[in-house]
């Protein structure tokens, strides 16, 4: 009659056993180790960089939710002036007091054609509330040198780019001509009261930040807008806020309203923030590495464990404890290096998420809303995630070695 | 061509009326024709511009011009009210606009000369361009056709220097009054950049001209434009001190 099956204490039995051959064991966990690292620092780097590159376009080009006339964005390429929001510091208001909604903005973009000294040039007029927008365009920021220009003055913040191209610095003047909201020619001469760096260059070669009054008498708006921008709280809750939008906006508008979410303005952008799951293969890629590195040491460590097996099997232990037990050792060591791992990664990822990564110089190359420095952003679920995932994969990978050593037979391995 | 290069020209790509001449002639020739009908001592003219949207709606602005020979031409746009006082002058291949809300001349060039005049179809280059088609183009007759019952030759005509506006056109002129009739241009890829239909042309002291233009600028599709001439005056006493930047600004 046999004895009932006593269960093994394995994990105290893996961790000894880890300790055996220290040498191997820090080779097993070393290939978890830099898994895990990656892992946990190329999240927060993937994470910083979406996330940069969403609230770039959510500040400067689509809010959480825009609130267009119909047919503006149809005819974006010509930013028709004509078409645009009427009463807009009213709606604006109206807007900011929805749950959930932190600030509705009205900004005015247009085209308009500068002309500095001697030399004419296309430019993107950008009319801004400059108190309101501190927290979104933040255009305090982007002053490299002298000061913003002033509500109720003509005064303008110029791009760098457009203002080296057309002679122009701090004290002189700008003369801008821009089709009017009446399809009329209008303009304004504006005193360049500083110079803007956003380390976009379509931006800096193009952009002229004036005071939303001046932009809106200069276009003959009266008042009106050619887009108003709504922002939550979070930016995930952006098509729900569409939607209470739409609600207000609705048959305020003559001529229709277009109320579009950030995910519905880009197709790119969309693409983008989904594009963290698609890193997803890389993360499981790498963890079959580290895998494989598992494979081929805790097979040397089966092989060379042979006569222990062997006795271990003579004594009575079963194939599934074998299994078990060299899993379990696995399971440890990985959990070992993915601690490691997980630790130097937090540490890369939390420094660089403090002094930030600067990519000015692919910034530069690219038309994208960018702020050339990228924050990665570093969470504690990575960090966990990436221990438990490292043991989980060493444990896995252990399987075929755990295997290999559950069917050495006991006679045969004690001969060895 | 007359008028106002600025004004016709918005003229300046009719161009081109003539005398009568013979049926066979060179294609050569019917440009040495157009240059010399455009030829014109001075010339006052009172027009308007009529820019028609897509979606029906319509504005239309009138003004007045005045041109010196080839090189020289004042505009001054007369209504609607918000666009009265906006004065363009030009000088050669110089071009000033002034706008009263703005209190300063300024030059148009660069990028500037590819933008529609007040929003229109045609542009500040096609209005400061003076291309002489016989010295400027090389042109070949590519048919004789007819346009609206009227007998026609058509030309296609190739930019000889680099900084034309088209390099390429083709051109229907009218073989017994020697007026384009319609007029496509050319980007030097090959690509149509607009579209020219002239009309209501009427005869005046020795020469005819077409009093209405319709242009297409087939990058701009959110407008078509009208042109039509509402009165013009030859052999006219133009002052001097219309042609210079200080009458551009003060309008005196």
């Amino acid at each position: 009659m046999s004895e009932p099956h006593r269960r093994l204490p394995l994990l105290r039995l893996a961790w000894r056993n880890a300790h055996r051959s220290v040498r191997r064991t820090a080779l097993t966990a070393s290939a978890v180790t830099v898994a895990a690292a990656a892992l946990v620092f190329g999240q927060a780097y993937v994470r910083g960089t979406l996330g940069n590159m969403v609230d770039t376009y959510a500040r400067t080009e689509s809010g959480h939710v825009r609130v267009r006339r119909e047919g503006f964005t149809t005819r974006e390429r010509s930013l028709p002036t004509h078409l645009s929001v009427p009463g807009a510091a009213a709606l604006a208001r109206e807007l900011s007091g929805l749950p959930g909604v932190r600030a509705a903005l009205p900004r005015v973009r247009a085209f308009a054609l500068v002309d500095g000294a001697g030399a004419n040039r296309p430019g993107l007029l950008l009319g801004l509330d400059l108190a309101l927008e501190r927290d979104y365009w933040r255009p305090q920021a982007m002053v490299a040198s002298g000061r913003l220009p002033l509500a109720g003055r003509a005064e303008v913040l110029a791009g760098e780019g457009i203002a080296r191209r057309l002679g122009v610095g701090v004290g002189d003047s700008l003369t801008l001509l821009v089709q009017t909201a009446h399809r009329s020619l209008g303009g304004l001469r504006l005193v360049v009261t500083g110079l803007g760096r956003s380390g976009m260059p379509f931006l800096d070669n193009a952009m002229l930040i004036v005071p939303l009054d001046q932009a809106q008498g200069m276009l003959d708006l009266e008042g009106g807008a050619t887009e108003l921008l709504v922002y939550g709280a979070d930016a995930g809750e952006a098509d729900a806020l569409a939607g209470a939008v739409r609600r207000v906006v609705e048959n305020r508008i003559s001529g229709g309203a277009e109320v579009r979410s950030w995910r519905e303005q880009s197709q790119l952008m969309r693409l983008m923030a989904s594009a963290g799951a698609a890193m997803g293969v890389v993360w499981a890629l790498m963890l079959l590495m580290a895998g494989l590195v598992v494979v081929n040491t805790m097979l040397m460590a089966v092989m060379e464990r042979t006569r222990e097996f062997g006795t271990q099997a003579a004594l009575g232990m079963r194939r599934g404890d074998v299994v078990r037990l060299v899993v379990a050792e696995g399971a440890v060591i990985g959990a070992l290096g993915g601690a490691v791992g997980a630790a130097v990664g937090s540490a890369v990822a939390l420094y660089l998420g403090r002094v930030g990564i600067d990519f000015s110089g692919f910034a530069r190359a690219i038309a994208l809303p960018f702020d050339p420095i990228v924050y990665p952003a570093w969470s504690w679920a990575d960090a966990l995630g990436s221990v438990v995932l490292g043991s989980a994969a060493a444990g896995l990978a252990a399987l075929v070695p755990g295997w290999r050593a559950a069917r050495l037979q006991p006679a045969e391995a004690l001969r060895t | 061509m007359t008028s106002t290069r600025m004004t016709v020209g918005l003229v300046a790509l009719a161009l081109a009326c003539a005398r009568a001449g013979s049926a066979q002639v060179t294609a050569r020739e019917v440009l040495e024709r157009l240059d010399a009908n455009m030829t014109i001592r001075t010339v006052r003219m009172r027009a308007e511009l009529i820019v028609h949207y897509r979606g029906g709606d319509d504005r239309t602005m009138t003004f007045e011009s005045w041109e010196r020979g080839t090189d020289q031409s004042f505009l001054e746009f007369t209504s609607p009210a918000r666009d009265a006082g906006s004065r363009f002058l030009r000088q050669g291949d110089a071009m000033w606009i002034y706008l009263p809300r703005v209190g300063k001349s300024v030059r148009i060039q660069g990028h500037m000369l590819r933008q529609g005049f007040m929003g229109s179809d045609f542009s500040y280059g096609d209005a400061s361009e003076n291309p002489s088609m016989a010295n400027d183009y090389d042109a070949v007759i590519e048919r004789r056709d007819t346009v609206d019952g009227r007998q026609v030759v058509v030309l296609s005509l190739t930019a000889r220097r680099p900084n034309l506006s088209y390099s390429r056109r083709r051109t229907w002129v009218d073989t017994e009054r020697w007026v384009p009739l319609r007029e496509e241009l050319f980007a030097a890829s090959g690509r149509l950049l607009k579209t020219m239909t002239l009309s209501d042309v009427r005869r005046l002291a020795d020469r005819w001209y077409p009093f209405r233009i319709e242009l297409d600028d087939a990058l701009q599709t959110e407008t078509t434009t009208t042109f039509r001439v509402l009165e013009m005056r030859l052999g006219v006493a133009v002052p001097s001190e219309v042609f210079t930047l200080r009458y551009l600004e003060s309008g005196r």
